[in-house]
């Protein structure tokens, strides 16, 4: 039993003992915490977009009904094939593809247009901001479902328009971030320095702010691709985003549905899939944040 | 400030942002091609049939005429009838709400079960073998999506364990326990990534308390370890744990639309998904009123609920 008074002590000291100097052991297992995911993530990357150009992967659509329903380990498909006898490992690295850009694209789209606009709310504080801020409100509130399907139906189902459709949700959430990082920095020093000696306002905001918020930014956005990840998958799961034939990891689990108890491999692949690289990403953002927190 | 003025000024910001959502939500699905009355009659209909039916319905008025008309009965609470069956479409969102209501509470419950007690146990010895295994646990936990977790439970305690079933939904008049035991597994896998995610924030939040002069005071009191921890820093860690329920209300209720479907639960998801496969444009309309309302107000229960609890955010600035 210890003591109230060393409980206290250990209750008290151990946060602080988390910030200051770590010890050796703790400096290995924050660059592992970092490396790991990031290796993890890059080799996710590299045999999605790579592996199809260095070796001979079967083309992910157009597999013969002949081949349908092969187990896994058969000689040229690795993993077995799905009912219409095309390649699962082969949709999964394309429909991998879909998931990163899909990933990578909303939350560029989101930096770039959320981070400006939540830099000029913060910045400005006046009416312009208010607006800009309900507007963005309003998508937050906004159905996610509904506008997919619009935006499918409207411009034809296919990953550009879910690209377009998760935008929506991205910009919104970058912006929030952007206006309250925008809001602690205003009045430092280093921004009234630049606005006392003259530099126009669009200067100020494009090389004295940004540089200072895109750190913030970029690690919310691995967080962020993973969110997006999971929802194209849904999309795409409730037919409103890649159509099949294409590959995408969402219409992989959709079409092993019908047959789960019978093969479980067709959904669970895909859905492994979809789990290690949005933990990738999470654990990445994580460890990143803690690296800035840090210091 | 006192809380009735903030929640008349919080209010006030509601108001053009629920407004806001009927406007782009009249206009999305203005957006959407093809003719509901086409659809409704099929493709064997001739133009003059249509052309009645559009006349019928009001589809042949211009857009502002439509969005005008559209919102002077929901302002005196109708929201039109359904293109598919003619209900009323408030009749349908009556029906279905309960179902979504009773899963949403359902996995808040078992997401706030999983969050309070591990966040604060991991929090008592940071860096500790609990703590290093509930965080890499709870990191992995909120990277599941609902619709994953929902078809490997099925998987695991439906059709190989049959502890669970896998489809449908039993009401309450058919047994409170086989009603809850048809919501358990979709709540789960609600409740299990969003109760992960609130693992990590609370467990942030506590330490962060831990960190502060009156728990420094309590324990100098001679109070024990556990107590400090129960009763002075966990409850005062609940803030930041408001706020985001409040704004994850919006992700939580587009999950359940997914997660209806995999089971086959008759609540407002799967009434959503029906209505974008039958373009049945005043549910659809009406299921969007009804989100953005729940995100509006449980964001603004939140706002008051801080202030309520915390008395120093009535005299700051509340714009902030």
């Amino acid at each position: 039993m210890t003591t109230p008074v060393s409980e206290a002590a250990t209750a008290v000291a151990a946060p602080g003992l988390a910030v200051s100097a770590p010890p050796a052991r703790g400096r290995l297992r924050q660059s592992l915490s970092l490396y790991l995911p990031a290796g993890l993530l890059l080799a996710i990357i590299a045999a999605c977009f790579l592996s199809p150009l260095v070796a001979t992967v079967s083309p992910p659509t157009g597999g013969s009904v002949l081949n349908a329903g092969l187990p896994a380990g058969t000689p040229g498909f690795p993993l077995g094939t799905d009912a219409n006898g095309n390649d699962i490992f082969s949709r999964l690295l394309y429909g991998g593809r879909v998931s990163l850009e899909v990933g990578a694209a909303t939350q560029l789209i989101g930096i770039a247009l959320g981070g400006l606009i939540g830099m000029i709310a913060g910045y400005s504080r006046g009416l312009l901001a208010a607006v800009l801020m309900r507007v963005l409100d309003v998508f937050i509130a906004f159905p996610s479902l509904v506008l997919a399907l619009a935006i499918a139906e409207g411009l034809g189902p296919g990953e550009l328009h879910v690209i377009w459709a998760l935008s929506f949700y991205s910009v919104p959430a970058f912006a929030r971030l952007a206006r309250s990082a925008t809001l602690r920095l205003r009045d430092q020093n280093f921004m009234l320095a630049a606005a006392l000696s003259g530099t126009p306002r669009w200067r100020i905001v494009l090389f004295h702010l940004a540089p200072n918020l895109l750190p913030q930014l970029m690690t919310f956005a691995l967080l962020g691709a993973g969110v997006a990840i999971i929802q194209e998958g849904a999309l795409s799961f409730l037919s409103l985003g890649v159509p099949p034939p294409g590959a995408s990891w969402g219409n992989m689990i959709a079409a092993g549905m019908q047959t789960m108890s019978v093969r479980p491999s067709l959904v669970l692949f895909p859905c492994l899939a979809l789990l290690i690289t949005v933990a990738a990403l999470n654990l990445l953002g994580d460890a990143l944040r803690a690296r800035w927190s840090a210091r | 400030m006192t809380v009735y003025r903030l929640a008349a000024r919080r209010l006030l910001t509601a108001i053009p942002v629920v407004w806001g959502v009927t406007f782009l939500g009249f206009t999305v699905l203005n957006l959407l091609p093809g003719d509901a009355a086409q659809a409704l009659l099929g493709a064997d209909a001739t133009p003059s049939e249509v052309a009645a039916l559009s006349k019928q319905l009001h589809l042949d008025q211009p857009f502002f005429a439509r969005y005008g008309n559209w919102l002077a009965s929901a302002l005196s609470g109708h929201l039109g009838n359904s293109l598919g069956s003619g209900q009323p479409v408030t009749t349908i969102l009556a029906q279905r709400l309960p179902v979504t209501f009773e899963l949403l509470l359902y996995a808040f419950i078992i997401s706030l079960l999983i969050a309070i007690p591990v966040a604060t146990l991991a929090a008592r010895r940071p860096g500790g073998v609990f703590d290093s295994i509930t965080t890499f646990i709870a990191l992995v936990g909120l990277s599941i999506a609902p619709y994953i977790l929902a078809l490997l439970l099925i998987l695991f305690f439906a059709v190989d364990l049959s502890l669970f079933p896998a489809l449908g939904w039993t009401p309450v008049s058919g047994g409170l326990g086989a009603n809850l035991r048809s919501l358990t597994l979709p709540a789960l896998s609600l409740g299990f990534p969003i109760g992960c995610f609130y693992t990590r924030l609370l467990r942030a939040d506590v330490l962060e308390q831990l960190d502060e002069d009156y728990v420094v005071t309590a324990h100098a009191k001679g109070l024990p370890g556990w107590r400090v921890l129960l009763r002075h820093a966990t409850p005062n860690s609940m803030f930041g744990l408001i706020t985001v329920v409040a704004l994850n209300v919006g992700t939580l209720l587009g999950g359940t639309v997914i997660v209806e479907q995999i089971f086959g639960l008759p609540g407002i998801g799967e009434e959503l998904f029906q209505a974008i496969q039958t373009r049945d444009f005043p549910v659809l309309e009406g299921i969007v009123v009804v989100f953005a309302v729940l995100v509006v107000v449980i964001g603004l229960l939140a706002d008051l609920l801080y202030a309520v609890l915390d008395p120093r955010i009535r005299y700051d600035n509340p714009g902030q």
